[in-house]
């Protein structure tokens, strides 16, 4: 017995693999984030495709990307000067990165795949157009048809899309319209939560784009980025380091800021029906992307390495961190970019600096319950401050508050069914008022009514 | 106290008039969607007045009513207009769940009419979206509710309150004036009818749902009714053409507050109507007597469903 003749195995791909297959590892929003990346990422490209600090300076404040989410339609444009045709003939539609593309401009794209993989998901009818200046300063305009169960039913290479001449765009961008909706997409577009999540997620992980003027409007109304700041004052200054780091010949730019973002809450009961530290946490953001937001996981290291769980009482404290590098590759993040890679050098080298700053302030929480009236007067006098303006300097300063005697107080706990807890508020006067403050106007009403004055 | 112990439903005019067009418009959709052997569920109360209106104008035989009252449920068996009125004793999140494996009716479209006294709250949340879970294709949902600005907690907390209810279809910048006065009302509505599609298209509801109720009216305290269909994937196309021609008269855009009117002053009105023109306040003052001019464009508008009300002595 030998293997004469059947000396190779076969490794060809399926184009129904990347059609059927690699789209269920993304979720639907991840896909439309992947399509607004490749935007911002022209954008900065027109900029000069500097490294994405925050002391740069970059200005995107004309350029928008409009996204239109139709009960049948999906259509993403932006303005960010468009897609030159030998990128599209050589790189933007094949599936992975080829080896001559260039890796050196500071974007977020890393694997090949985000365009196609994004618009296999949305639906079965596609257009790419495209407005570019070509380098003798003429206009050029083409168009990318796909009709993907047509461009289907034929395995044989070569893999390829018709290209052909447009009509241009108004201004030099990309439009990619989708058509013949997924049913998935359809109904999610047909939902005003998912369409309302979507923006809050815009809002968030774009944030830092959108203070640099970038505009992002979903279905004809603006994004409001999320405003990111830190408060300071002579008892409370951030801290903030920029250093760099090396990965397999790539340079990677590091910069740390961390400090309070809002004095610790009065209570450290989490369910009082606010939602008072979704924004808190740690922030990862590579090549200007939020990649991982206001996160109290183990990712960014709460509940590791001698370092406590999140809890209610940290509320308040916001660390960012800053990853850039001309080569997407070297970047500690997920191939979905809504998370960090937690086993990347890179990272891991920079989680002892996060913890460092992050420990400081769960030691100023708990020295804050002692001494609660001086904590608020120092907290009061903190001022808000873009995170631009921080000043470099290696650890954060917080106020050391010395334990001021007080009356031995109990600490109740209990749980009654949401319901019963709104009945009662509202026969305090009040169907929102904390859970917190109905417990204690029940008590007082029963303790005046048992006990009487003290 | 139960409702039923306060006011006799019919005869509240605006209530009466919001009821008429919810059932013309059903009736319209019927002549085109598979409505075959539909099944009514509702509160009937006492009075059963959306029952009669269910069995006479849409021909709906098996009707269930849910009632919670000790006393009001032996009442109701004891008024229940017709043979196939079945009359189930307990809360509507206790009485829901027994249906939905209730082999007589669960594969038959049902036209669900949860017309609460009460304001929007968690309850009432889970009694919207168990229907949207679990009930049969080509259903109509419909829910009323009590939409005071004073049931949702103080002005500025009402934007928080809201979000809570209705979740994540709420904009994290929802002002505080959109919860005043009478916008709070058209607020309501458009996150309720929100909170009802997210529902369904994250249920993946094949034909996800329709909205196609929309109705704000008053008598007393003001109420919001919203509600659509939750079709199947091939009656999609059809519902949709039905309820977004400009014909469709169940979206109206100003709250249904009708005047009261004596038999006299309906009369001489109604034998002006009906009018392309408007009617005018110096008409009205014309034929002798006097009314706002809201309430003269909400008569026009409603006329044909407007109750008149006598008291009969004898």
């Amino acid at each position: 017995m030998s293997v004469d003749g059947k000396n190779r195995a076969f490794a060809y791909p399926t184009k129904a693999f990347f059609v059927r297959m690699i789209t269920r590892d993304i979720n639907l929003e991840d896909c439309i984030l992947d399509l607004i990346d490749n935007s911002v990422d022209s954008a900065w490209n027109q900029e000069g495709s500097c490294p994405m600090g925050l002391g740069d300076g970059a200005n995107l404040s004309r350029y928008t990307i409009d996204i239109q989410l139709l009960p049948d339609q999906f259509v993403i444009r932006d303005n960010c000067g468009g897609m030159s045709l030998d990128n599209a003939v050589e790189h933007a539609f094949s599936f992975g990165r080829n080896a001559t593309a260039d890796r050196d401009d500071f974007s977020i794209g890393v694997y090949g795949i985000g365009m196609k993989r994004a618009v296999f998901k949305l639906g079965r009818k596609v257009k790419v157009r495209s407005t570019f200046t070509q380098s003798d300063g003429s206009r050029l305009a083409f168009v990318v048809p796909i009709e993907v169960d047509t461009w289907l039913q034929n395995d044989a290479p070569p893999w390829d899309f018709d290209i052909a001449d447009d009509n241009p765009l108004e201004e030099n961008g990309v439009e990619i319209s989708v058509s013949e909706l997924t049913p998935g997409s359809a109904s999610s577009f047909n939902s005003p939560a998912f369409v309302q999540n979507l923006r809050r997620i815009i809002a968030r992980d774009y944030s830092l784009h959108m203070q640099r003027g970038l505009k992002i409007r979903l279905n004809g109304n603006p994004v409001v980025g999320w405003a990111i700041n830190l408060l300071q004052s002579d008892d409370f200054i951030p801290m903030r380091v920029e250093y760099t780091d090396e990965l397999e010949g790539d340079t990677v730019g590091i910069e740390i800021i961390g400090g309070m973002a809002a004095p610790p809450p009065e209570s450290i009961d989490p369910d009082e029906g606010d939602d008072g530290d979704r924004r808190f946490g740690w922030y990862v953001v590579c090549n200007g992307r939020i990649v991982l937001a206001a996160d109290k996981s183990a990712l960014t290291g709460w509940g590791t390495e001698d370092w406590p769980q999140w809890h209610y009482q940290y509320a308040g404290f916001i660390g960012i961190i800053l990853f850039t590098a001309a080569n997407a590759a070297a970047l500690p993040l997920t191939t979905t970019k809504r998370s960090v890679d937690t086993s990347s050098e890179i990272y891991r080298r920079a989680r002892p600096r996060m913890r460092e700053v992050s420990k400081r302030w769960i030691s100023y929480t708990n020295q804050r319950k002692q001494a609660l009236d001086e904590a608020r007067k120092r907290e009061s006098a903190a001022v808000s401050v873009p995170l631009a303006s921080i000043a470099q300097r290696p650890a954060v300063t917080l106020p050391v508050l010395v334990a001021k005697p007080a009356q031995k107080s109990a600490n109740v706990n209990y749980s009654v069914p949401v319901s019963r807890m709104k009945k009662l508020a509202q026969e305090f006067g009040n169907i929102n008022m904390p859970y917190r403050d109905v417990g204690l106007r029940a008590f007082e009403y029963t303790y005046q009514d048992l006990v009487g004055k003290d | 106290m139960p409702s039923f112990n306060v006011v006799n439903y019919s005869l509240r005019p605006s209530k009466s008039i919001q009821r008429q067009l919810v059932f013309e418009g059903i009736s319209k959709l019927k002549a085109s969607l598979d409505f075959e052997r539909q099944v009514y569920i509702g509160f009937g109360s006492i009075w059963f007045t959306d029952f009669v209106l269910a069995h006479r104008l849409l021909g709906i035989d098996d009707m269930i009513s849910i009632e919670a009252n000790e006393v009001g449920y032996h009442r109701a068996v004891f008024n229940a207009p017709y043979a196939t009125v079945r009359v189930l004793h307990g809360l509507s999140n206790e009485v829901l769940p027994t249906l939905y494996s209730d082999g007589s009716i669960c594969t038959r479209p049902w036209l669900v009419w949860l017309d609460y006294d009460y304001h929007f709250d968690e309850t009432r949340k889970e009694d919207i979206i168990s229907i949207i879970e679990n009930s049969p294709p080509n259903s109509i949902l419909l829910v009323t509710f009590n939409g005071g600005e004073m049931k949702y907690g103080k002005a500025p907390d009402r934007p928080a309150r809201l979000r809570e209810l209705f979740g994540a279809a709420v904009p994290d910048d929802l002002a505080t004036n959109s919860c005043r006065d009478e916008r709070m009302q058209q607020t309501l509505a458009d996150f309720a009818l929100d909170l009802i599609q997210s529902t369904a298209s994250d249920l993946a509801r094949p034909g996800g749902f329709i909205p196609a109720f929309r109705l704000i009216y008053q008598d007393n305290a003001p109420m919001v009714t919203v509600g659509g269909i939750l079709p199947t994937k091939g009656a999609v196309t059809t519902a949709g053409g039905i309820v977004n021609n400009a014909n469709w008269k169940c979206r109206p855009a100003k709250p249904i507050v009708a005047p009261p009117l004596t038999l006299r002053e309906s009369a001489v009105l109604q034998s002006c109507l009906p009018s392309v023109e408007r009617l005018s306040r110096d008409a009205v003052r014309a034929l002798g007597f006097d009314l706002e001019e809201d309430q003269i464009e909400t008569f026009q508008t409603y006329y044909r469903h407007c109750p008149t009300f006598v008291q009969i002595l004898a």
